[in-house]
């Protein structure tokens, strides 16, 4: 469970990007956060796993049923609570010159001691469950491949991997879909999907369509505020009001993309 | 005055310096025409009496061959590991400014002392021997293979630390699962490229105290034995070949192999 | 989970990589044995290290302006350093084109070509300086041709790949105009290849600053004949002063080759 306490984020130069974001996740949630650009939807995520420190407010997530706060804590907790935040990246981020295999184990890197990674590194059976993992993405006879070998849909299946063997207790995707095709980008979201029921999901996406197909629930951002969270099946007078005058540009790449409106 | 007109003054005074600068240090460095035609002479007479090679102590310079290798090989061993500690310091990407700034500084002024100045001063202080022969070629990979490691480390995307920072890791598990992995192959083969020029260097070090082929020649050239010189040189000449091409090969090999199958 | 699959588990990895660092500690502890070479000896003998630095300590930097031979020493290794350069420069070219496929005037040119610049590789400078001062006797000038010899070594292999690896279209679309070789070499060939050989060249003029310091110590004279001077005689405050000297030129070298390196790089790469 996540708990996100209007936070709010100002850059240096005094212009303030958030302005009170507030919003709850729990389990069985696949939350698709939408917006248009510039929106703050990205900083929000990074605010979500620590990688940015919001200016007020709070980001409590429930660890074997402690609330710690991201937003504040030491260089300790923080290494502990990133332990539970699995991520997903849009550029898959994944260490090329590794294998497969070894990708995957890096998700539980904080979860080992630095002394005993210098030392001797992963188990045999940590391995296997790795290559349980692997399976669940439906990749496992890529496992002794490099990383850097793989295509782009390959890549973001090892990255879920990578999150699935971590065992987090909230799984966080940011524009998971944006640099894959459309075929890969629906294999991707339907490989999510049911990773929800053991965690809550967030994942911000540009494409409005595909995330309230698969999403189950839809926040939307606009100027640094929540302007809509509720239920995926948005209508298209709704999306117009997010999205503005972005919408036509979105809405001439899905036809690119050859998807078909919901 | 157009444009092209002042640009042929200027283009004819940059050739005018450079000619006076070529013209002042060959008056500095004494160059002299007939000096270089006797020369070649006396060289070329000179060239003769270093021929045939004296085969005989060819079992003479077998241990002092193989100290050269062995202080070219067991420097760039511990230089890498030097140089590879200095690199982590000198990262951007990894440690805090003031010691990237300090260590990157302390890297640059070894680059500018030649590494036999080290070993004139270790000999002055420890006495001749491989010893201080090893431990000035160790320093001297620092300031090179340091920097390009360094360099190799900060271009290191970013993201994918970023990415494993995220899952809790700490900076040196990043190290050991981001960073080594990914300069690998540049780490192996510039730590190559510095074994060949640690085998050069040994020969030359050991004409001022390191011990190795080079003392065998300075000292063979000392008392005008210059045929048994002349075996010693040729012995180099294999070594350094050698070297060289074995090089290459492992070099081409991971090349081949960092292009990820 | 699929057994069909041999999976590399980390037990393997680690026994791989644990065999690699044993062999590596092995082979350096064994040739250290071999070679006499025992590290303990910094903490006997680390009191000679200190004591040299205390005498070193502070440098007498009053030498490099009160001492006229010092001038004139620090410009016989710039001299040398920078006729090294433009001699070792205009020769590798020469070479470079000799030994280039596609610029070369026939093939047993070429082959003599490389062999030449190979063996001027693999020859060390140590040999080629002592021949050097036979033949023209000690100081500066032996130092220079060393350089030079040096020079054309290092860098007629590079410069003759670089012809080698320039696109072969727009020269064989000259070739088809009627225009002679060297015609095709001068408008076609020079303007690709010189700013990557200029670039080069400042490039050896950094090298050759170093070289010069250490071949001084062999008598080539300059600034390293004066620090090997001075170690030799016990003045250790003068050796100091003179090493931090050499440190501050070869720096400064160093940032205004990289700027005009980098420079003509830029301006090669924006056209």
């Amino acid at each position: 469970m996540i708990e996100v306490n209007n936070i709010t984020k100002s850059l240096p130069n005094g212009r303030q990007i958030l302005k009170g974001i507030s919003f709850k996740a729990n389990k069985g949630d696949f939350i698709g956060i939408l917006g248009p650009s510039g929106a703050g939807k990205t900083l929000t995520m990074r605010c979500l796993n620590g990688l940015t420190k919001p200016s007020s407010g709070q980001i409590l997530i429930d660890v074997n049923g402690k609330h710690q706060d991201i937003s504040n804590c030491n260089k300790k907790m923080m290494r502990q609570l990133r332990q539970k935040i699995g991520v997903v990246f849009q550029g898959f981020n994944l260490v090329k010159r590794l294998s497969v295999l070894e990708n995957v184990m890096i998700g539980k890197l904080g979860q080992i001691n630095t002394f005993r990674s210098l030392l001797y590194g992963f188990t045999d059976s940590e391995a296997n469950a790795a290559i349980e993992a692997l399976e669940k993405v439906k990749i496992p006879h890529l496992a002794n491949r490099k990383a850097g070998s793989l295509s782009g849909g390959e890549m973001q299946r090892v990255a879920i991997a990578r999150a699935i063997f971590q065992e987090p207790v909230i799984l966080l995707a940011d524009e998971p879909i944006a640099n894959l095709d459309p075929s890969n980008a629906k294999k991707i979201m339907k490989q999510l999907r049911p990773l929800a029921e053991q965690m809550p999901i967030i994942g911000v996406f540009h494409q409005p369509e595909i995330a309230s197909k698969y999403c189950t629930r839809i926040i939307a951002i606009k100027d640094g505020m929540v302007y809509y969270d509720g239920d995926s099946n948005i209508s298209e007078s709704l999306l117009a009001e997010i999205y503005g005058d972005e919408l036509q540009e979105i809405e001439q790449a899905n036809v690119q993309l050859n998807l078909s409106p919901v | 005055m157009n444009a092209k007109t002042s640009q042929k003054i200027k283009k004819g005074g940059l050739l005018f310096i450079f000619l006076l600068l070529i013209y002042l240090s060959m008056i500095t460095c004494e160059v002299k025409i007939n000096i270089l035609i006797t020369g070649i002479l006396n060289g070329l007479g000179f060239i003769l009496k270093m021929f045939p090679p004296n085969i005989n102590v060819i079992s003479k310079m077998v241990y002092p061959a193989l100290e050269t290798i062995i202080i070219a090989l067991l420097s760039t061993i511990f230089g890498v590991i030097l140089s590879f500690f200095f690199a982590l310091c000198g990262a951007s990407n990894i440690v805090p400014s003031w010691l990237k700034a300090t260590s990157r500084f302390l890297m640059a002024v070894e680059r500018a002392l030649p590494e036999i100045i080290f070993l004139l001063l270790l000999v002055s202080a420890l006495g001749i021997g491989p010893f201080p022969g090893v431990v000035a070629l160790s320093i001297g990979c620092v300031g090179m293979l340091g920097r390009l490691f360094a360099d190799a480390m900060e271009e290191v995307n970013a993201k994918t630390m970023e990415a494993v920072a995220s899952v809790g890791a700490s900076k040196l598990q990043i190290v050991q699962y981001v960073v080594i992995p990914e300069i690998l192959p540049s780490l192996i083969a510039n730590s190559l490229f510095r074994l060949e020029m640690n085998i050069r260097l040994s020969v030359l070090l050991g004409a001022v105290g390191a011990g190795g082929i080079g003392y065998e020649i300075n000292y063979y050239f000392g008392l005008l034995e210059y045929k048994k010189a002349t075996t010693a040189f040729l012995m180099v000449l294999l070594l350094v070949f050698l070297t060289e091409r074995l090089s290459d090969y492992l070099r081409k090999r991971i090349i081949k192999e960092g292009k990820l199958k | 989970m699929d057994t069909t699959i041999n999976y590399k588990l980390p037990s393997k990895k680690l026994k791989h990589k644990a065999t690699f660092m044993v062999l590596i500690a092995f082979v350096s502890v064994g040739l250290s044995i071999y070679l006499d070479f025992d590290p303990s000896l910094f903490f006997t003998e680390g009191h000679h290290i200190i004591n040299l630095l205390g005498d070193m300590l502070p440098p007498n930097l009053e030498i490099l302006w009160k001492k006229t031979n010092i001038y004139t020493a620090i410009l016989e290794t710039m001299g040398m350093a920078f006729l090294g350069s433009v001699f070792g420069g205009i020769l590798a070219i020469i070479i470079g084109f000799l030994a280039a496929k596609n610029t070369t005037p026939a093939p047993i040119v070429r082959t003599f070509s490389k062999i030449l610049l190979s063996f001027q590789r693999v020859t060390p400078s140590l040999v080629i300086i002592l021949v050097f001062m036979i033949a023209v006797g000690i100081g500066p000038f032996a130092g220079m041709l060393t350089l030079v010899f040096t020079t054309v070594g290092m860098f007629g292999k590079l410069f003759s790949d670089t012809i080698e690896e320039i696109e072969p279209e727009p020269i064989e679309a000259t070739y088809a105009t009627g225009a002679t070789k060297l015609q095709v070499i001068k408008y076609c060939i020079v303007p690709q290849v010189s700013p990557s050989f200029i670039a080069n060249l400042f490039f050896s003029f950094d090298i050759n600053l170093r070289a010069a310091i250490a071949l001084g110590i062999f008598g080539g004279g300059g600034i390293g004949f004066e620090l090997h001077l001075a170690m030799k005689m016990l003045r250790y405050k003068d050796a100091l002063a003179l090493m931090l000297f050499t440190i501050v030129l070869i720096v400064f070298f160093e940032k205004i080759s990289d700027f005009l390196r980098n420079r003509i790089l830029e301006k090669q790469s924006l056209k």
